[in-house]
């Protein structure tokens, strides 16, 4: 099955799951939103991770330990 | 008095000091100010005159003895909750002593305002704010930036000195850019961040200074530090630059003045460039908004979602409802992402001391229709301005936004970014390029602060 980037096919569904109520207008702001995120965190979840070192809880205050 | 007011910050901090300026006419002088330029520009949410004298009586005789300053509205007052810009900001907040607020208490500031920002931190333009949007005083139909709209717009128009942001993607340098300011992005926990309603949950936001130069960043920025930010020689300094969009899809205006100050700083510190590779940096920027938005879902239930304030905007309700949609997978990824990202960073400062980009691609655009036009086309200024702003949020690398040239009567300014905790060496680069220039576009300032004629409401 190919990934949908409609924001019919997933808003609706989303917002139903959660019990959300949403206006038209929220509804435009969130096709919107969907329309800009989506393609790329598809790109984001088609990255390969698998050589990512485990960093659990980085210090951000200091760069990284050497790997 | 009102001159002193066009001082710098540590002009006015020395005056002081020597017992050449009245601190108690400094502080009425602001307040006069604000009284006559705040109406056109927004920029300024509350005054509490009581409370500022206040602070002055009891004012220590620390670095900024009596100097005026304003505080973005996302950070509570021992007399005031942060508003965060918004009519409905999901937790109740309340009164307290900021880490901000505490810091310039114990320097003897004295807090004359709070600043206006854009509803939920959420933009990079300012456009939308529970109070009505702050305005550039460059023009004031144009967006002044955000979220730290009313710090910039404040320091733009010289209304004070100096401001206390928060950057959380950029939110400190994309208004330091568009109002022609220097503004510091801290490396990550090292600036006070006590008090703040995400405080121990996010993993991006900073406190930082928003001031006319780097000099008074520096003032300021050690201030918010608790530590002195001590000036050095910067050179010769190894000058990073990434090919790709965040430098290249650029308007052309505003890349020749950025190119042209990368040469300012190679040639100020007998530097070098050096073409660097940051190959996360696309998804890099997907990964903070990522991050920071599940961040923020620990106060949000679908019950909450659904009772929100009716005058938080259409666009601010839209975006919160669509933050329980993004999926957790993606914040997974984004972590990982993270990782790369700080690995590489850590590589790439082996061999380069800074890495300059446009803050910003294209100057601020109209308040009204807050897009750009860039070389790919047009896009909305926030799409636009991420792609150069995250990465330091995502890392926790300091960042810096620099003025840098004019486009259109409006500012053009340059970001540096440095290795984890090399704050001081942004601040001292910051410097290299004022000498460069002659200080040129650090004391530009708008038609407000020039003593041109009221701004019409």
């Amino acid at each position: 099955m190919e990934a949908s980037n409609t924001p019919d096919d997933f808003i609706p569904a989303g917002l139903a799951a959660y019990g959300i109520e949403a206006d038209e207008i929220e509804l435009a702001v969130m096709g919107a939103a969907h329309a800009l995120f989506w393609p790329p965190i598809l790109e984001l979840l088609a990255l390969d991770t698998s050589e990512v070192p485990a960093e659990p809880a980085p210090d951000l205050s200091q760069a990284p330990p050497s790997r | 008095m009102s001159e002193a007011l066009d001082l710098s910050l540590r002009e006015q901090a020395a005056a002081i000091a020597a017992g050449e300026a009245d601190p108690a006419e400094l502080l009425e002088a602001s307040l006069e100010r604000i009284g006559e330029r705040n109406p056109a520009l927004n920029a300024v949410v509350e005054t509490f005159p009581e409370r500022s004298w206040e602070m002055l009586a009891a004012a220590p005789a620390g670095p900024l003895h009596g100097v005026p300053v304003v505080i973005k509205d996302e950070w509570p007052l021992p007399w005031r909750a942060q508003r965060f810009g918004a009519a409905d900001m999901l937790v109740t907040p309340s009164p307290g002593e900021s880490g901000p607020y505490r810091a310039l208490r114990d320097a003897g500031a004295v807090i004359v305002g709070v600043g206006n920002m854009h509803e939920l931190g959420a933009s990079s333009t300012g456009s939308v704010s529970v109070y009505g949007p702050a305005r550039n005083p460059w023009d004031t139909d144009r967006c002044p930036g955000g979220s730290s709209s009313g710090p910039a717009a404040a320091v733009a128009a010289r209304l004070v000195a100096g401001a206390v942001g928060a950057d959380g993607i950029g939110s400190i340098r994309y208004p330091a850019a568009y109002c022609g300011l220097t503004g510091l992005k801290p490396t990550f926990g090292r600036s006070a961040m006590a008090g703040h309603h995400m405080a121990g949950v996010s993993t991006t936001i900073v406190s930082g200074p928003l001031c006319p130069d780097a000099g008074d960043c520096r003032l300021l920025g050690s201030v918010l530090f608790g530590e002195e930010l001590k000036a050095g020689d910067p050179g010769p300094l190894r000058i990073g630059i990434v090919r790709g969009e965040v430098s290249e899809d650029v308007a052309p205006a505003v890349r020749e003045a950025c190119e042209a100050a990368i040469e300012d700083l190679r040639r100020e510190t007998d530097g070098e460039v050096r073409e660097i590779e940051l190959p996360e940096l696309a998804a890099a920027t997907l990964a903070t908004v990522l991050i920071a938005n599940s961040e923020s879902l620990g106060d949000i239930t679908p019950e909450r979602l659904n009772n929100l304030d009716p005058e938080l905007s259409p666009l601010g309700r839209g975006l919160l409802k669509y933050r329980v949609l993004l999926p957790a997978i993606a914040t997974v990824r984004s972590q990982q992402v993270r990782t790369l990202a700080r690995h590489t960073l850590a590589a790439v400062f082996e061999d380069v001391d800074v890495i300059a980009w446009p803050t910003v691609p294209a100057v601020a655009p109209p308040l009204e229709a807050p897009v750009v036009e860039l070389p790919s086309g047009t896009l909305t200024a926030d799409e636009a301005n991420v792609r150069g702003g995250a990465l330091a949020n995502l890392t926790g690398i300091p960042a810096i936004s620099v003025p840098a040239g004019s486009a259109d009567g409006l500012p053009v300014a340059l970001q540096l970014q440095a290795a984890w905790g090399r704050d001081e060496l942004l601040l001292d680069a910051a410097e290299a390029i004022e000498r460069a220039n002659g200080r040129r576009w650090v004391e530009a300032v708008p038609p407000p602060a020039r003593g041109a004629e009221p701004l019409e409401a």
